[in-house]
């Protein structure tokens, strides 16, 4: 059976359609843990001190309030985290809330941020750094049971 | 329709549907003895229609072309799972995630299907155990895949899914951040039922694409395939092409059903998963009504509702009527294979019942011409 030329464009466009989705959604659906940092940061000799309290809301609702010193994880889907905060910079002081686009480097997973450093307009590798979790020695799953007794199957 | 009623004859029904019937009888029982509130109940069917229809009626295209139950999906969860991984160390969560491991499936899924597709022409008459061996001996391939050549060929990254060796994938594969990320997208509550709208409306598109499938020029040489094949092939129908479709489409909607039943689960054994999965479909299915040469989408429905109220209560019941939950397990399982057993029996005692009619039919001729031959 032949195949026609059009049949051949279809199927091309077809995989090409799939290859662009595919993309799409790995940009978009890129997830990275969040780590959000309350902290005073020295960069190129100047220091910024951390504000007293920031409240932090993401999609609308309370995330957390962090003190000095504080640090607070979230999860972000796609390159940039969008963020309210609510910033007091003395106790007692006035609150200042503004809602900032964060831009999230899609190569890594865990990602801190400085909050301080972001809102003092430095440079993102002032204010980003990279989370790596430290590596345990898991004693379990060593050698993965590939075996099936057939009795009894769970939940399906 | 008075004709029809007219004709309507209770034997020949319950023989007809006796296994749904028996179903029906048997959660008719066990519902009052597990105790489980009816909301709950409904609950826990709606979340299993969910889970389980797409993966079932991922069965109905082969037994369309007269393949029979295909135990062979499993391939497609095997594609399913691996998508599943690979999507989970590349870090890519929630719907996007999901939609990106059904394309990755594809291309698995066709390969696997082509392969399967191929063995089964050349074991034309004995494609379930066939079927069911192809799955054994690529999930000996799919061990290979997963425990040796992640890592070392395939890059995983991550390792919170490799093992502390440094290569292999671990037990447990955790889909947290996809986890019911389908289900929970437009979801509605009614009377305390969770109604996954979006899982819903995925398995109405997949009945639909099977209605519209019939209709299809492909989809009537797959019946007249699964009908005769000697036949079809007089009437110029590539048999050959036509089954290795039907099991190619098959396996890839086994893939995508893997994946909407591992993202309601949130995590999934990396080396069992798959297994059962075959068997615990085809079960429902016949549980619905179905047979090995005829099934429809409302088998799947009727299978999923009976095979499932059984599945939940009868541990429960067990207990109540035993005092060890395990014995409903037993049940269960017993049931799960007992249905598929009892199916294959009654499909070769009626075939066999039709050659015995159609031999009869035949000597009844023969003889008849012979004595218009001798007078």
């Amino acid at each position: 059976m032949k195949t026609s030329k059009r049949a051949w464009f279809v199927r091309i466009a077809a995989v090409v359609l799939l290859i662009v989705i595919g993309y799409i959604m790995s940009i978009i659906g890129r997830g990275h843990t969040l780590y959000l940092d309350n902290k005073a940061l020295d960069y190129e000799g100047q220091h910024y001190d951390a504000p007293y309290k920031i409240g932090i809301y993401v999609n609308g609702e309370q995330l957390t309030k962090l003190y000095e010193n504080e640090r607070s994880s979230t999860t972000c889907l796609g390159q940039t985290f969008t963020v309210t905060l609510e910033i007091m910079e003395t106790k007692n002081g006035t609150e200042v809330t503004e809602t900032y686009k964060i831009p999230v480097p899609k190569d890594m997973d865990n990602v801190i941020i400085n909050i301080p450093g972001y809102l003092a307009g430095l440079p993102q590798e002032a204010y980003i750094d990279e989370f790596v979790p430290a590596v345990t020695d898991d004693v379990d799953d060593e050698v993965p049971d590939t075996s099936d007794d057939g009795v009894a199957i769970g939940d399906i | 329709m008075k004709e029809k009623f007219n004709n309507f004859n209770v034997r020949s029904f319950i023989s007809a549907n006796s296994v749904p019937i028996l179903f029906i009888i048997i959660c008719a029982v066990m519902i009052p003895l597990s105790g489980f509130s009816f909301s709950y109940l409904i609950n826990e069917i709606m979340t299993r229609l969910g889970r389980n229809s797409f993966l079932i009626l991922s069965l109905l295209i082969p037994i369309m072309a007269g393949m029979g139950l295909n135990f062979g999906m499993t391939l497609g969860a095997m594609a399913g799972q691996i998508a599943l991984i690979l999507v989970a160390d590349w870090q890519i969560w929630g719907i996007p995630g999901l939609v990106l491991a059904a394309i990755i499936s594809i291309p698995l899924s066709v390969l696997l299907g082509l392969l399967c597709g191929n063995i089964l022409n050349r074991a034309k008459g004995r494609e379930m155990i066939t079927s069911y061996f192809i799955s054994y001996f690529m999930n000996g391939v799919y061990q290979l895949v997963v425990l040796f050549m992640m890592g070392p060929i395939i890059p995983i990254v991550h390792n919170t899914l490799k093992l502390p060796r440094g290569y292999g994938i671990r037990n447990t594969v955790s889909l947290l951040q996809m986890r019911q990320s389908v289900d929970n997208a437009l979801a509605v509550y009614v009377g305390g039922v969770k109604i996954p709208v979006l899982t819903l409306v995925l398995i109405a598109l997949a009945c639909l694409f099977i209605v519209w499938f019939r209709r299809t020029k492909l989809g009537q040489d797959m019946r007249a395939v699964g009908q005769d094949m000697n036949v079809a092939r007089d009437a110029g129908i590539n048999v050959d092409r036509t089954r290795i479709i039907s099991i190619v489409i098959s396996t890839v909607f086994a893939g995508f059903g893997m994946i909407i039943y591992l993202q309601n689960m949130g995590n999934f054994s990396t080396y069992s998963a798959h297994t059962n999965v075959g068997m615990f479909c085809i079960a429902a299915l016949l549980v619905g009504g179905a047979s090995v040469e005829k099934a429809s989408i409302g088998n799947v429905f009727l299978g999923v509702i009976l095979f499932h109220t059984m599945f939940v209560v009868a541990p429960s019941a067990g207990t109540k009527i035993t005092g060890d939950s395990m014995i409903g397990e037993y049940f269960r399982v017993f049931v799960s294979y007992g249905v598929i057993t009892v199916a294959l029996v009654m499909y070769e005692a009626k075939k066999r019942k039709e050659n015995r009619t159609l031999g009869r039919q035949l000597a009844i001729e023969q003889a008849a011409e012979e004595k218009g031959e001798t007078a």
